[in-house]
Parts: C-alpha cells; structure tokens; sequence
C-alpha cells in the first residue's frame, strides 16, 4: 500500500525545499486566528489566502493552505470553550462540554484537552492517509444518497437528546431544528416556509442561526454573573493546566481512537465533512460511556471526542480530494481551486504519477501536527485571558462581534436578524430545559437529509423498499434504532426515581 | 403510596413555549401542503412537522402535571429576570436599529446600554468604553466584510 521510492523521493523533495517549511508557522497562525473569529469558516479563511499562494511554488503553495486548514480546524474550537461560541460548525459539539468546563474554571484543561486531541486527531488521520489512500477513496465511491441520508439521520438522533431533561424534549428540539433546515426552496424546486421573505428562499441561514441559539441565547443567561468563571481563584492561565489537559486525552485511548475513526471515515464523504463528524463522534462517546449524564456538564471525554473527530476528518477530506478529486466540502474545494492555480489536476491521475507530491503533503502535514502543539498552546495561553473580562463588557462586545460576523456572512441584514430571531428562540428553550444543541444539529442536518432522502426518493421511482438494497444503509438504520431505545430505558428510568423523590416530597 | 399524594400544577410558561412552536410547525406544515402534495415536497418535513405535533402533546400533558421538587438553589429574583429581559430587549432594539440609525449609532448605543443594565456605573468607563469599541467595530469590519454596511457619523 505504501509505494517507498515515492516516500523516499517526498523526503528528499522536502529536506531540499526550505521554502515548504517557512510558510507553516504563518499558515497555522492565520488558520488559528480565522477559525477563532465566529463567522470566519476554515474555507473562508482558506479563501482569503488563496490569492498569496498564487505566488508560491506548488508544494509550498499546499503546504501553506494545508497549514491553515489545520491552525482553523483547532481555532474554532478556542471561543467554543471560552464564550460557546463555535468558531466554525466543525466545533459545535465542543461546546457541549467545553464551556460548561470553562464554566467551572477548568478553561485550561479543556483548551488542553482539544489542543492535544486535535494534534493527535490529524496526525493519525495523515498517518491513516498514508497508508490506506487508494481504498479509502474506493470505499467514498461507494457511498450513495441512501448512506449519506443514514448518516445524517444517526446524527440527529444520537444527539436527540443531548443535555435536556427528556428525551421527549430532546426529539421536540431536533424536530423543530430540522423543520427550520427545511425552510426555503428544496433540491427538487418546491419553496416552503419563506413567508415571502427572498433571503429565506436560500434557507435559514446556518451560522447566524447557529451563534445565536448557542451563544447569544447562553450570555443572556449570563447577565447577572459578573465573570465567566465565577471563582477568582480559577481565573488563572496556566500551562501546567494546559498540559494536564493533554494528559486527560492520553488517558482516554478510546475516546480518542473512536472520534478519530469517526472523523476519518464521515470526514471522507463528499458533502458531510467534519460539520458532522464531531457530532457523531460526541453522541456514539455519550452513548457509549457509563455516566452519560455527565456529558453536557463538563465532560472532557466530550471535548476529546468532538476535536479528534473534527481535526481527523482533515485527513479523510484530503484522501477523497487527492485520490478522486472530488471535494469532501468548502476547504478542500479551495485546495483544488489551489490545485488549479498552478496547473495542477487533482484526482487518479495526478495521485498515480505525483505519488511523491502526494507524499510530501502528507509528510508535512505530520509536521504540521507537532508545530500546532507549540503555536496552538501559545494562543490559547493568549486567548484565555478572555475568561479575566468582566461579563458586564464581554456580553455586549460579543453580542456586536456575533452580529458583525452574522453580517459579514451574509451581506445584509439577514444575518443580523437570524442571529436575534434564534437568539431569542435559544434563550427561552434553554430556559425551560430544551437542549439548543439538538435545535442547531436539526438545522445543520435537515437540509442534509432532506437532500440526500430526495435523492434516494428518485432513484428508486419512490419505491421504499428500495432501501433494503443497501445494506450499510439499513445497518446505520438498525444501529439508530437501538440506540433511540437505550435513550428511551434511560429517560424511562430517570422519570421513575423522579417520581419516586416527589412522593418522598408530598408524604413529608 | 399511591401517586395521588404528588403535588402538582401547572407550567404556564414551557406550556406556553411548546404550544407557541408547535403552532408554527403546524401552520408551516399547512402552507407547505398548500404548496404541493408531491411526496418530494413533504418527504421530510410531514413525518417531522407530524412528530412535532405528537411531541407536544406529550409534553403539554406533562406540563399541566408537573410534580412539584424540593427548590434545589436559590431562585431567580424579579430584579435578575428584569435584567436579563431588559438585555433581550436591548439587543433586539440594537438588531433594528442597525439600518435605520446606522450601524455606528446602533453600536455605541446598544453598548452604553448594555454596560448599564450590566451594572456599570463609572462614568469614564461608560463614555470611553462605547465610542472605543464602536469604533475598532466600524474600522475593523470595514477590512474584512467585502460589503458596505450603513453608518451615519463614520
């Protein structure tokens, strides 16, 4: 699988090429600061760059662009942590439990716990690239609507019921996330839900929609806290702390290993990417832990789970972007405008007779892992001074970056309104126990879902039993099922001992 | 003992939210049928319009029984929920008031207020502090966003 003259011939190009290496401290740093900006995704920060790289040579051009992908895929997850806000969707589900630790002083450990998780998430993804390139890309071919429709579908469900109090309320947020996916005109040409409005007709828009259900609607709750970390004696950086983070990411193999395979694997399907992946990846570590109470509290498992998953996915893009040359979203997309630029044709072709090429990008993105680790763990150290600001400036100065960066996204003042109708939305749901993260997932995948179902609708003449001819799809299906009802015997269990404690109440 | 001796009552809020989006979903629901009734307009969004309304009955019932606890922490005060009310309020003014007053104007004054309601009340600090950041905002942005974006002083 490896071909070694072409590993020998990538090692010389790169031991020969200084010019390769120097761009990958300001690819990372650029990367680092774009991904933490909300509104700012990992392809518009790729894009923002692609015009310098015009100038570069290929391979340092790759490398560079390479090194920004990785610093964004990391960045987005700094103001996850520190004000729940998503740099970029890769890092909704950290969130889930990253701010909540930041919450309890623990902004260190769980700025660590994603650092390491990311760096050792892409290395083991390049490491699986490496290795397995070609029947990766074999296996993406493979993947038809009805999988891709399945994925979706586990997605939404195994997060049903993230951090609410019922899975009812759980299902009820999801339901209502997907219904907003919907909104606007579908791939088969039926406009539903715009109310007249001509911006809507693209759909809600995602990103305003999604800072502000997690992060306007969270500040509101914040109001009458003078400090994110409310204890004085927790608001300190430490790199000691930063490090023992890294250290909870060794000591949860598993975690790792699985949010990884997740990354790699949903990161290689054109169309879904790493948006996705770390949401799998959190709800399958959720549901697979014992105390899955824990998770929404702040667990570091599930920070550890969404960043290996989204940092791996990295990997699984570039195997179906290299191999086929089919872009697995908006930043490999940018790679191969790159690509282009230096008339150079991504696909079977080029990964036949450049294997060496091939290599040398994979080679330095191992590289790139490692550095990470030192210009990562220096901005982070930078950036949790953000947990010393009094809420009194922070909540206004992000509500105004958070609608600056809706605006900037979409060019009017759609984004704007987006971010204030589910701010408001977000905030009330949280306030009466509905789990915000469901409603974002349900936004993110429905439009997905819908797609790929109408896809899979047509090409079996609206034949349903259709289905049963693609057996990865049905196994997705079956494995869904089985675990909506283990969340259902929990939910069932929990409402027993509840009921068991109000009559302990009444009887007092 | 018997499940009569639990206390219970009525949610009036949740009960009011669920009902408030569930009425959305069902008017959606209706409009999107008044669309088409081609399985490739409803295929996702019945079942899932369908379910919302289920759900709701599910959780509208456990609403109007809800069990009365033990109160776990100390509850909110009316000053906290006018606080954070007044907040909402104020960054609902300032998304309005973005285009008609300008984007400049709207910062500075959803600021100035919010820094307010915060509990600011160190006069430097609430003249320096709005005008500062509004304009790093207004400069800043005007580097990055490719669009123009109205402001009235600026």
């Amino acid at each position: 699988m490896i071909d070694f003259p072409a590993f020998g011939s990538a090692v010389a190009m790169l031991a020969g090429s200084p010019s390769a290496w120097i761009w990958v401290v300001p690819g990372l740093l650029i990367g680092l600061v774009f991904g933490a900006l909300p509104g700012i995704s990992v392809s518009m920060a790729m894009a923002l760059v692609l015009p310098a790289s015009l100038y570069m040579d290929f391979l340092p051009a790759i490398i560079f662009l390479t090194s920004v992908y990785t610093g964004a895929g990391f960045g987005g997850s700094i103001p996850a942590v520190l004000i729940n806000i998503p740099g970029t969707s890769s890092a909704v589900a950290t969130t889930f439990d990253g701010y909540p630790m930041a919450r309890k002083g623990q902004h260190s450990e769980a700025l660590g716990a994603a650092l390491f998780a990311s760096c050792i998430g892409v290395l083991i993804s390049y490491i699986v690239l490496f290795v397995l390139v070609q029947p990766l890309a074999e296996i993406v071919l493979r993947i038809g609507p009805y999988e891709m429709a399945a994925i979706g579908i586990w997605g939404l469900v195994l997060l049903g019921s993230i951090g609410g109090s019922s899975v009812a309320k759980g299902l009820f947020a999801a339901a209502i996330g997907v219904l907003c996916g919907t909104v606007g005109m579908n791939t088969a040409g039926y406009m539903r839900g715009d109310m007249g409005i001509s911006w809507l007709l693209d759909g809600v828009p995602t990103i305003p929609a999604m800072v502000g259900l997690l992060a306007a609607s969270q500040l509101f709750a914040l109001v009458n806290a003078k400090f994110i970390v409310e204890a004085e004696e927790h608001r300190t950086i430490s790199l000691r702390r930063i490090l023992d983070g890294g250290v909870m990411v060794l000591r949860h193999p598993v975690t790792l290993l699985r949010g990884t395979a997740i990354g790699i694997f949903v990161g290689a399907v054109p169309g879904i990417g790493s948006s996705i992946a770390n949401l799998i990846s959190y709800g399958e570590t959720r549901r697979a832990s014992k105390d899955p109470d824990s998770f929404g509290k702040g667990n570091p498992e599930g920070v550890i789970a969404a960043e290996s998953a989204n940092s791996s996915s990295e990997g699984g893009s570039m195997a179906t972007m290299l191999a086929l040359g089919i872009p697995g979203g908006g930043a490999t997309a940018i790679l191969l405008a790159a690509f282009a630029m230096h008339n150079v044709i991504g696909g079977p072709r080029f990964m036949e007779q450049n294997r060496d090429i091939v290599y040398a990008i994979i080679l330095s993105n191992f590289a790139q892992a490692f550095v990470l680790l030192l210009v990562g763990g220096a901005f982070v150290f930078v950036a949790s001074t953000i947990v010393r600001l009094p809420l009194r400036y922070l909540i206004p100065s992000v509500l105004v970056m958070s609608t600056m960066g809706a605006f900037a996204i979409e060019g009017s003042i759609a984004g704007p309104l987006t971010l204030l109708v589910f701010a408001v939305l977000g905030w009330l749901m949280s306030r009466y126990g509905f789990p915000v993260a469901a409603v974002v997932v349900g936004l993110l995948l429905g439009k997905l879902i819908e797609t790929e179902m109408l896809r899979a609708w047509q090409l079996a003449g609206g034949d349903a039993m259709y289905v049963f001819e693609h057996p990865v799809a049905v196994g997705i299906i079956v494995v869904m099922f089985v675990s909506l009802g283990l969340s259902v015997r929990r939910d069932l269990r929990r409402r027993a001992a509840l009921k068991a404690q109000a009559v302990v109440v009444s009887a007092d | 003992m018997p499940d009569t001796q639990v206390r219970r009552r009525v949610s009036w809020a949740p009960l009011l939210l669920v009902t408030l989006l569930a009425g959305v979903a069902a008017s959606y629901l209706v409009e999107a049928r008044g669309v088409s009734l081609s399985p490739q307009n409803l295929l996702l969004l019945q079942p899932t319009a369908w379910l919302v309304l289920l759900l709701w009955a599910v959780l509208a019932l456990g609403y109007l029984r809800t069990p009365v606890l033990p109160q776990e922490g100390p509850r909110e005060s009316w000053a906290d929920v006018s606080r954070v009310v007044a907040m909402v309020a104020a960054f609902a003014g300032f998304i309005l008031a973005l285009e008609p007053l300008g984007y400049d104007i709207a910062i500075w004054g959803f600021t100035l207020i919010a820094l307010i309601i915060g509990g600011e009340r160190n006069k430097v600090a609430l003249v320096v502090f709005p005008a500062a950041f509004g304009l790093a905002m207004i400069y800043g942005f005007r580097l990055l966003v490719p669009y123009p974006f109205p402001t009235s002083l600026l």
